[in-house]
């Protein structure tokens, strides 16, 4: 009986000792933070989530809310109501500048000491283990804005190898040649400044930003390899008026690759299945094609688009978001993303696994991105480009014509220049 | 016009004269506003009016000057911040939301407008109160003038919450929109990080070419209010004629099954417009299973041949001209069944005696449609017709679903400004807040768009279908 009685106290004894610890784990602050992602990566980022709320659980409790944002229209959500968006979000790097301009985004340069004493990482190691293109793209005036978590925005070649041979996709001409004779066509957005680009950016020409949010462009002149404006234009009409050649309107890609009428098309990882589906066995990738210009074979450049994820500028536990977001990119993050959502990673470890090299699209983006650049423009670049692209695919421009492609290009010229009223 | 100016003078006069005229306790109303109440013993009203003007002085200090008092400058201090490591916090300064300055400066002024308005009132109704006492006549109590607003007053009942909603909900927003006009509110001065600032004119002037904006700009405005204004026209006379003409062929007494075809015409309605849009706008896109018809069926290669085409594919929705042929197209048949159903309530309530003499004088089905089913129709919906026009100015669902992502213009200049030949002023000025956050420019455009609608409405309700126009009909 003494026995039972001594046991209860001891038991009485233990759970107010453990009550004692419950009370002071009770004292830790709660931080609220809230994430935006893209929808299919919600279950993912739930994880990552406890994750973060467990490594950090000595410095406080984490009540971590996660809301759906597409990552493509981010920036349009947060700039409504910056005060009021999430403290950590997700986007692809051609909404960087208007969301810093707007003050989105925090300045990380002011978060290193922090980083350092908590997270045991710095800037400088961070800013090592991505790609440079990846921490290029996130930097304005040296500081870096948001945490590069993938490197896979970008387009290359899918084609079917039962039809083409890897000499045929080497060149539009060949490439063009050899699916009129399977009766195939190759397809490729142009009316879309992002596609239409890369025949410029393959022959020298350069687009940027200045500070006040006008775009650069020099499309109409002479490049730095020598070849004009023109020139490329010619080109690009030459393959566009070409019978094998399918210019697909933007963001009908999928459809036209589930249609089958196509043995190639130009698109990136996120029609990836569509294309495994379409081609079968035949089911293959590669960089783009060169083309033709005079005696010249010119290598066609591309975008290297990379997504990020950032803290708001107005968060008010600005410290925890920065590091969550920290957290969310990090190596471990960044395979999990690949494995799960088979999304390229711009970590320099994780791109360089086996796993990714093996992953066909992967390695062609990869192959691709040798050639591939930054596009940073502002908002008016896009309607003069595409109208541009829409132009070309319809052969409204003759290609002869030299003058009247200059004075096209001229227009495009002042169109994406124009100052923003 | 000149009964309005009227109306406000007379309101000025009488005031002044109630200001004038009225014992110690009228013009202690100016101060205290409920001196006058108490003083008759309307001790209920004297109090509602005291806290009501408590109210409003306590809004004014508390809420209203921090803004107000920055309404010249629309803010001055920028937002800063520091990043305080041992709370892992930012901390901000206290600053200023030019945004926020804006919005609740008007509201502000709403506001004390609205108090002006009952103050001076006020000062009338205890004046009022004062004549009748000296008169010695009876001065209703608390419960009695309650109970007239359930009586001789009960317009003012009725009238309260929607005007209430009108103002909230209609004018504030209005006038916001206007006062945005006037500032540089666009992407380079987005609160609360920038802060924007008056700028007068200078938007107006640009958009007239005046400089600052792309030299498209004007050229686009002009193409895109034509495209407008033809679309209103053929969009609402289309459905119009459509709907009658439909509803007819169903109520004639050769038709069978009627009530199964009007059924089968409803359901379109009962699919969420945005839908069938989007399902519509997949058919005809240039990839679409339409085209995929026309290309089997050699339409197509017809089409090409006699040069009406270029293109591998038809370009329904990607091409001036065929998008806007095709866009009024669907319109007809997203906007007929409405129609339908409001011409087969009127055809119902056609005076029936008329139809048989028209009938025993031996009036073909078509005389009797021209002189008298039409007259009747556009009398009846007269005022429909010009709220109609109005609407399809307006109308964004259609013309923004079937063509956002389809339709690339091929003209260059309208491309610099952002703008399509296939865009209602409405879809171009969503396009420029919402994916160049120029809300400035919209603003302006906004207020054309408005006064368009407004001089077109005054000018429609007034000429075409007065009040006279009954015995015309008759």
């Amino acid at each position: 009986m003494k026995l039972k009685k001594a046991l209860a106290v001891a038991l009485a004894a233990g759970m107010t000792m453990s009550c004692a610890m419950c009370v002071s784990a009770d004292e830790l602050e709660t931080i609220s933070l809230t994430v935006w992602g893209a929808e299919e990566d919600q279950d993912l980022l739930g994880e990552l989530a406890s994750g973060f709320a467990e490594t950090y659980a000595e410095y406080a409790n984490f009540d971590i809310q996660i809301g759906v944002e597409s990552e493509s229209t981010a920036k349009d959500t947060i700039l409504t109501d910056v005060e009021a968006a999430a403290d950590v979000f997700a986007f692809p790097d051609d909404q960087l500048n208007a969301l810093v301009s707007a003050g989105a985004l925090l300045n990380l340069e002011e978060y290193d000491e922090m980083l350092q004493a908590y997270a045991g990482t710095s800037l400088e190691t961070i800013k090592s283990e991505n790609v440079e293109g990846s921490v290029d793209a996130a930097s304005i005036d040296g500081s870096l804005y948001a945490f590069p978590r993938a490197a896979d925005n970008g387009y290359f070649l899918y084609y079917n190898a039962s039809v083409l041979s890897e000499e045929d996709v080497a060149s539009w001409d060949s490439l063009l040649a050899a699916a009129a004779e399977a009766g195939g066509k190759v397809g490729m957005v142009l009316n879309s400044g992002w596609y239409n680009a890369s025949f410029f950016y393959g022959a020298g020409f350069t687009t940027g930003l200045n500070d006040d949010g006008t775009t650069t462009i020099d499309w109409n002149g002479t490049s730095e390899d020598g070849y004009t404006g023109v020139q490329v234009t010619q080109a690009m009409l030459e393959i566009a008026a070409n019978e094998a050649f399918m210019a697909i309107a933007d963001g009908d890609t999928s459809n036209q690759i589930a249609s089958g009428d196509l043995v190639a098309v130009v698109s990136g990882t996120w029609d990836a299945e569509a294309c495994q589906t379409a081609f079968g066995d035949g089911y293959a990738a590669t960089k783009l094609p060169t083309y033709t210009i005079g005696e010249d074979q010119v290598q066609q450049g591309s975008v290297s688009g990379y997504k990020y994820v950032g803290a708001n500028g107005y968060s008010e536990n600005s410290g925890w978001a920065v590091l969550l977001a920290a957290y969310m990119t990090s190596e471990s993050s960044q395979e999990e993303y690949f494995t799960q959502r088979q999304s390229g990673p711009s970590n320099i470890a994780v791109a360089s696994s086996d796993a990714v090299l093996e992953n066909v699209a992967q390695a062609a983006l990869a192959e691709q991105s040798a050639y591939g650049q930054v596009q940073r423009v502002g908002d008016k670049y896009w309607d003069p480009t595409a109208t541009f692209g829409e132009n070309i695919a319809q052969g409204t421009l003759a290609v002869d014509d030299e003058a009247a492609i200059q004075e096209a290009l001229d227009t495009l010229v002042e169109g994406v220049t124009a100052a923003i009223e | 016009m000149s009964g309005f100016f009227k109306a406000i003078g007379k309101w000025f006069s009488t005031f002044g004269e109630a200001v004038v005229h009225g014992d110690a306790f009228v013009k202690l109303s100016l101060l205290w506003m409920g001196a006058g109440y108490a003083r008759r013993k309307q001790y209920i009203k004297a109090l509602i009016m005291t806290v009501l003007e408590v109210a409003v002085i306590a809004f004014t200090f508390t809420f209203a000057v921090q803004y107000v008092s920055k309404f010249g400058t629309l803010g001055t201090v920028q937002m800063e911040k520091v990043f305080n490591m041992e709370t892992m916090k930012s901390e901000f300064n206290d600053y200023d939301n030019s945004f926020q300055i804006l919005l609740y400066s008007l509201i502000s002024f709403v506001v004390w407008f609205a108090f002006i308005v009952i103050w001076m009132r006020n000062v009338v109704n205890v004046r009022r109160l004062q004549v009748e006492a000296e008169l010695g006549h009876h001065i209703n109590t608390f419960r009695e003038d309650m109970r007239t607003y359930l009586d001789e007053k009960f317009h003012i009942t009725l009238l309260t919450l929607p005007v209430l909603g009108i103002v909230i909900f209609t004018a504030i927003p209005i006038l916001l929109l206007i006062l945005v006009a006037f500032t540089n509110y666009d992407q380079n001065h987005m609160p609360p990080t920038s802060l924007f600032w008056w700028v007068g004119f200078d938007n107006f002037i640009s958009l007239f070419g005046g400089g600052g904006l792309t030299s498209t700009f004007g050229y686009a405005f002009v193409r895109v209010l034509g495209w407008t204004l033809v679309w209103a026209f053929f969009a609402t006379f289309t459905t119009y004629i459509g709907g009658i003409l439909l509803s007819l062929l169903l109520n004639s007494s050769k038709t069978r099954l009627p009530k199964l075809w009007r059924t089968l015409f409803v359901v379109t309605i009962a699919v969420p417009q945005f839908v069938s849009l989007l399902l519509v706008r997949n058919f005809f896109s240039n990839g679409g299973i339409v085209n995929t018809i026309c290309a089997n069926i050699g339409l197509t290669g017809f089409l090409r041949n006699i040069g009406l085409i270029s293109t591998s594919y038809i370009p329904f929705l990607s091409a001036p001209g065929w998008a806007h042929v095709m866009i009024i197209l669907i319109n007809i048949w997203i906007g007929v069944p409405y129609q339908m159903l409001i011409a087969t309530g009127v055809l119902m309530n056609l005076p029936s005696d008329q139809l048989e003499s028209a009938r025993v004088d031996g009036a073909s089905p078509f005389q009797i449609f021209r002189k008298i089913t039409m007259p009747y129709m556009l009398f009846v919906t007269g005022p429909a017709l010009v709220t109609d026009f109005v609407k399809n100015i307006n109308n964004f669902n259609v013309i923004y679903l079937l063509t956002e992502n389809v339709y690339t213009t091929t003209n260059q200049a309208m491309a610099n400004s952002q703008a399509k030949e296939v865009d209602l002023l409405v879809t171009w000025l969503f396009r420029l807040t919402q994916d160049y956050y120029n809300y400035k420019m919209a603003s302006v455009i906004g207020i054309m768009v408005f006064i368009i609608c407004a001089v077109f409405t005054l000018f429609a309700f007034n000429k075409l279908i007065s009040g006279d126009r009954e015995e015309e009909y008759q």
